[in-house]
């Protein structure tokens, strides 16, 4: 894995949405590299800054009233800064999102067949048989029973799960080399998420792609991804390998996430405990550290310093805290 | 459901008729006839009898095919209603394909920016015409563009079909279907505009986006079709109004339609004329209804769904 070449290069990004009480800074200062065919997961509690995070690092954001900042080298091209038309020419073919509701990220008034298609008909130019045939290929291939018969219904005649991999379908078509999935599962029964989990495994070896995996579920990405990134208010507390991550995390925060999640060998659907507290208001965050307020471990400087995502031990762990866990706390795996 | 609104219709407009002052053997025969010659006539054209008695008998007929025959002009209701419905019907395809086609990308470009200076500018624009009756459009128009430009603003009598000589006949027509395509468009503008962009707040629309499909694409087929349902609803109304309402056109241009002729059956107590014209227009009103319900469904495959 480590003379993999790098797919992508996320360094000082930060994404602020104007908004009528001010600016309102999702996310802030993220830096971290994927390579080719890893998988990377993105945890954090609701709000954190993950779909915010992820649709930036696309260049998908949205188009007005907001400001990104950094740079996301993606395969060579600069994201931040691109214009709408040279963003296009990559969404799809180089990077894909799996968005996060099958209900709602489905045409409803389209056929299935139709969305699954219009990427192989309008970006590579294939005629209407040959795109028809390749949609039917990829029905089959995300697991969609009788996929002929299913490429001419419209998403509300499918169930949660197969709208899912209909949504997934549409992100292979482009063959892209990376896949954002962004909370892929939430909101779907226990057996789907894992048949959906799966799945994306599957395709991604299939396809050898390099996927980011969203979610606030740490079962999730216990098993599935080889790096994890833990955010707290739009911001990296915590990053490293998912064996450290789980076993030698030094930051109380991923520590809370932990202990409210189910153990590894847990099915992966069980909802993080709620932390005590709440997160903080991102229009007037506190001072120093963001997670302060909640934090057991928190001194004067952790009110008036925020502190920097420190180096740690090997493999690109590291962690913001002023006051870090004795590794032996950690909770292992 | 449809016989029962066109019963109700058929009794009201049957009564309300028969209301109004004035009678067709005072047009026929002049103010100045003997009572006899007038109680005369009366029995002839089955005047004399109870209202609803009469009303039973011209039903029956009705239901037979058959509207009956004009007291004054003595030509079949029937043939009266068919040579002038085609003149509405021409004004309210013209005047709705004109709306149509620019209510359209009109209403895109404002849901494209809201709130930007062409979305402003075409809200002013569309509010103003709002505010402005049809028959103050229809004199400033004739004023301004037919009069300055010699566009024929016709007569009855030099009215001329569209299969006698289509030039001319647009001609005529031109006036009065610019008209109601201003109304139309001013509604169907808005309704599209504030449906579009809800639409395009929609997470399928950014789905869309991320295919990396063009701007335009996502407009038309993406956003249009979910963004449709209201237009659709509120075309099926304004198009039945438009049949049902047009006599102030026709009437200020004199153009032989349903509308005009209408108006002039009841200045002339032609009951059954206007009796025929009021439930042809009402059934043609609940038809065109009915058929856009019809395309909404097809539209919109969650509405039969549900
Ligand atoms: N378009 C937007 N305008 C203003 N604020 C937004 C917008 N999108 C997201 N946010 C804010 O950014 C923060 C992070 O949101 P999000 O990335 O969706 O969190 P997560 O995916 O981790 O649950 C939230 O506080 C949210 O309110
Ligand atoms: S910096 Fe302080 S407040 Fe923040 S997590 Fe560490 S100990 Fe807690
Ligand atoms: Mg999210």
């Amino acid at each position: 894995m480590s003379d993999a070449t790098t797919l992508l290069v996320v360094k000082d990004l930060a994404t602020t949405f104007q908004t009528p009480s001010g600016p309102l800074p999702a996310v802030g200062g993220v830096s971290f590299t994927l390579k080719e065919n890893e998988t990377l997961g993105i945890v954090g509690e609701s709000g954190s800054g993950k779909t915010v995070l992820s649709r930036t690092i696309m260049g998908l954001q949205p188009r007005r009233n907001v400001e990104v900042t950094g740079s996301v080298l993606l395969n060579g091209f600069e994201v931040v800064g691109a214009s709408e038309e040279a963003k296009r020419a990559i969404w799809g073919l180089e990077v894909a999102m799996v968005f996060q509701d099958p209900m709602t990220s489905l045409n409803p008034v389209m056929r299935i067949g139709k969305q699954i298609d219009e990427i192989l008909r309008v970006r590579l130019k294939m005629d209407r048989h040959a795109a028809k045939a390749r949609a039917i290929e990829l029905l089959e291939l995300v697991g969609i029973p009788s996929p002929a018969e299913r490429y001419g219904v419209f998403p509300g005649e499918l169930s949660g799960g197969m709208r899912q991999r209909v949504v997934i379908a549409t992100a292979l078509a482009g063959s892209p080399k990376l896949l954002m999935a962004d909370e892929p599962t939430t909101g779907l029964d226990v057996t789907i998420q894992a048949q959906i989990l799966n799945l994306l495994q599957s395709v991604k070896d299939q396809m050898s792609m390099s996927v980011v995996l969203v979610t606030h579920d740490l079962g999730v990405v216990a098993t599935r991804t080889s790096r994890i990134i833990v955010m707290y208010a739009g911001r990296i507390v915590e990053m490293g390998t998912t064996r450290d991550v789980f076993a030698r995390h030094r930051m109380p925060y991923t520590r809370a996430l932990l202990e409210g999640s189910p153990k590894v060998s847990n099915p992966s659907h069980t909802r993080l405990l709620a932390i005590p507290g709440r997160p903080p208001n991102l229009l007037d965050l506190p001072q120093g550290c963001a997670f302060a307020p909640r934090c057991s471990f928190a001194t004067d400087i952790c009110r008036k310093e925020r502190p920097e995502l420190e180096p740690s031990f090997e493999d690109g762990h590291a962690f913001a805290c002023w006051n870090p866990l004795p590794v032996s706390q950690g909770v292992p795996a | 459901m449809l016989i029962g609104i066109v019963f109700i219709i058929s009794v009201g407009a049957f009564y309300l008729i028969h209301l109004l002052p004035g009678d067709p053997a005072a047009v026929i025969l002049g103010t100045g006839d003997s009572p006899q010659n007038r109680a005369r006539l009366f029995k002839e054209l089955g005047l004399n009898k109870p209202i609803l008695e009469q009303y039973f008998v011209w039903i029956k007929n009705v239901l037979h095919g058959n509207l009956g025959t004009s007291f004054i002009s003595q030509t079949s209701v029937w043939s009266t209603i068919k040579s002038a419905l085609p003149i509405d019907v021409e004004i309210i395809v013209l005047s709705q394909i004109l709306a149509f086609a620019v209510a359209i990308p009109t209403a895109m470009v404002s849901a494209r920016k809201p709130d930007g200076w062409l979305d402003r500018l075409l809200g002013a624009t569309s509010f103003t015409l709002l505010s402005i009756p049809s028959f103050v459009v229809i004199v400033l128009l004739v004023l301004f563009i037919a009069i300055k430009l010699g566009v024929p603003h016709t007569g009855v009598s030099s009215y001329v079909s569209l299969g006698q000589d289509w030039v001319v006949n647009l001609e005529s027509l031109a006036l009065p279907s610019f008209t109601l395509a201003l109304g139309s468009f001013v509604v169907y503008y808005r309704v599209l505009r504030s449906d579009l962009i809800a639409t395009l707040q929609e997470e399928y629309i950014t789905m869309a986006r991320s295919k990396g499909i063009s701007q335009r694409r996502i407009m038309w087929r993406h956003a249009f079709r979910p963004s449709s349902v209201a237009l659709l609803g509120t075309a099926g109304v304004n198009i039945g109004g438009l049949l049902a309402g047009g006599f102030i056109v026709q009437y200020l241009l004199s153009i032989p339609g349903l509308g005009y002729t209408l108006i002039q059956s009841i200045g002339l107590s032609d009951y059954l004329v206007v009796q025929g014209i009021v439930l042809v227009v009402s059934v043609g009103v609940i038809l065109i209804n009915f058929a856009f319900d019809l395309i909404i469904n097809i539209v919109d495959p969650r509405i039969s769904r549900e």
